[in-house]
């Protein structure tokens, strides 16, 4: 058992998204930054979407009452095991007693914490991802509390300690670009070009539902409306006050402001860790070029995640 | 036909019927991530890693050729019955004032029978068309964060049922105590698009 001593802002149980059911108004959920719970996943000797904990900005504070393998992956943030510094990119051996503490973030958002075996969770829809507005999945539906006690699946102490090699640790930045193509009502903007051109600001809305992005604003021929359609994570929205709206992992699946662009679906994984007054600058990527530099990245990351199609 | 981003395709259909039954039909057929129709359209989701994108739009073309819009099956009539106005209702009354109804010239006018057109923006919200003309009113500029399940708002002509707890941004004119949404079912939600939906004024939850 991992008892939760400091809950942190907002600590949650993600798996591996929900999918096949957004004609149901059911959102994806699942880690923010699935590329960094896989990695914590992988150094635990899990498959890339075994439940685990998702950190936001201020870390969490476990104490536990077994012996278990974790590791910690994500925002950077400096992280104690009794007190004592601990590495985040290893495998830590944990003991009864120990108090693990995932300080704040330095860079990014939301760190991951993996345990050997997994995390025991509601299973609902399909997947154990908490989708919070709804309340469920996950730890009863709701973010960890002071006192909850989280159940291990599995005991699992002989996973072999490891690091994650240099050339796999995504970083963490204050300054980030995606790759981002056009998409339906793209051409309904006065200036699309403008959306490639500018730095925007990661506004203080932000969470896993979605980023509002500060810029100068942009024009519509729809004036912000439209029928209703189906929107997906990355997909981009520009509502009637001229913003730019990305959506995240938690989103709604249809929504009526016009969709101007779509973050490239191996880049969704940096959505999670946009802090608010960092920037970012859309790339463009046509649809011929996206789906090329998909397939390299997965042939890349093959060696060290054997499931990387799953995860990007 | 046209992209939505990298591994999304967009197509437009003349109508909701058109929509939903073009999304269903791609669903049972197979093969593609999520299939979720829209108001006139229907986009796929369709997995980049082993797809290419020159596939997925053969096989959505030949979907909309074969797709045929069938009368609705028919599904049994569900009763939703509302507490209007009150604490439940928490805008029915401005809402009244902006139309020039009474409280009882408004439950008049939106009890009654109607079709759910699609489920979409949070789980199981229902989308129910077919209000009458002189219900339409717009959503709030600035949602509320937190609604109860079972709430029910109207917007642009529309009534909409939240099946689960959440942000929201429609005038509330009532609320149910009707489950809508029971997350041990493999079949969790009560209402589906095409199904009937029957609105009674009912004094207590």
């Amino acid at each position: 058992m991992v008892l939760v001593r400091k809950p942190g802002l907002q600590s949650t149980i993600q798996s591996r998204p929900r999918t096949g059911k957004r004609h149901l108004g059911v959102p994806a959920s699942g880690p923010a930054d699935p590329l960094s719970m896989a990695l914590a996943n992988r150094l635990v000797g899990n498959t890339s979407f075994v439940s685990a904990l998702e950190t936001t900005l201020t870390g969490v504070t476990l104490m536990f009452d077994c012996d278990s393998r974790i590791a910690i992956t994500g925002a950077i943030a400096k992280c104690t095991l009794n007190g004592d510094p601990v590495e985040q990119h290893s495998t830590i051996v944990v003991r009864p007693d120990d108090v693990l503490a995932v300080g704040s973030a330095e860079k990014g958002v939301r760190s991951y914490v993996a345990f050997a075996g997994g995390l025991d969770a509601d299973e609902v829809l399909g997947s154990t991802s908490t989708y919070l507005p709804a309340e469920f999945g996950g730890y009863a539906g709701r973010a960890l509390e002071a006192g909850d006690e989280l159940q291990l699946c599995d005991a699992a102490v002989d996973a072999p300690l490891l690091v994650t090699p240099a050339e796999y640790r995504t970083p963490m930045l204050g300054a980030w670009t995606v790759r981002a193509g056009r998409s339906c009502e793209t051409d309904s903007m006065r200036d699309p070009q403008r959306l490639f051109e500018q730095k925007f600001t990661v506004s203080n809305r932000s969470d896993r539902m979605g980023i509002k992005l500060d810029g100068e604003a942009f024009t519509t021929d729809s004036d912000g409306q439209m029928p209703s359609a189906a929107v997906f994570p990355g997909t981009i929205q520009c509502p009637h006050d001229g913003s730019l709206f990305v959506l995240s992992v938690d989103s709604g699946t249809t929504g009526g402001y016009p969709r101007v662009a779509k973050i490239t679906r191996m880049d969704l994984h940096v959505l999670g860790q946009l802090r608010p007054g960092n920037t970012l600058t859309l790339i463009e990527r046509n649809d011929a070029v996206a789906v090329v530099e998909l397939r390299e990245q997965h042939a890349y990351w093959q060696a060290w995640l054997p499931d990387i199609e799953r995860v990007i | 036909m046209r992209s939505a981003g990298d591994d999304l395709i967009s197509v437009a259909v003349v109508d909701t019927q058109a929509a939903q039954a073009l999304a269903a039909a791609l669903r049972q057929s197979g093969g593609w991530i999520d299939a979720v129709a829209g108001i006139d359209s229907v986009v796929v989701h369709f997995d980049l890693a082993c797809v290419d994108r020159a596939d997925a739009e053969t096989r959505l073309k030949d979907a909309v050729a074969n797709v045929s819009v069938r009368p609705v099956d028919q599904q049994a009539v569900i009763e939703i019955p509302i507490v209007y106005g009150g604490e439940f209702g928490p805008d029915l009354e401005q809402v009244c004032e902006k139309l020039g109804l009474t409280k009882g010239e408004f439950v008049a006018l939106h009890s009654g029978e109607y079709t759910v057109d699609m489920i979409g923006f949070t789980p199981g919200f229902a989308y129910v068309g077919g209000l009458d003309d002189r219900l339409v009113v717009e959503r709030h500029s600035e949602p509320r964060q937190h609604l109860p399940a079972g709430s029910i708002g109207i917007a642009g002509g529309r009534t909409g049922i939240y099946a689960v707890p959440g942000p929201g941004g429609w005038p509330l004119i009532g609320r149910t105590a009707r489950k809508l949404f029971d997350a041990s079912s493999d079949d969790p939600f009560l209402l589906s698009a095409g199904a009937t939906v029957v609105f009674t004024a009912v004094e207590t939850l």
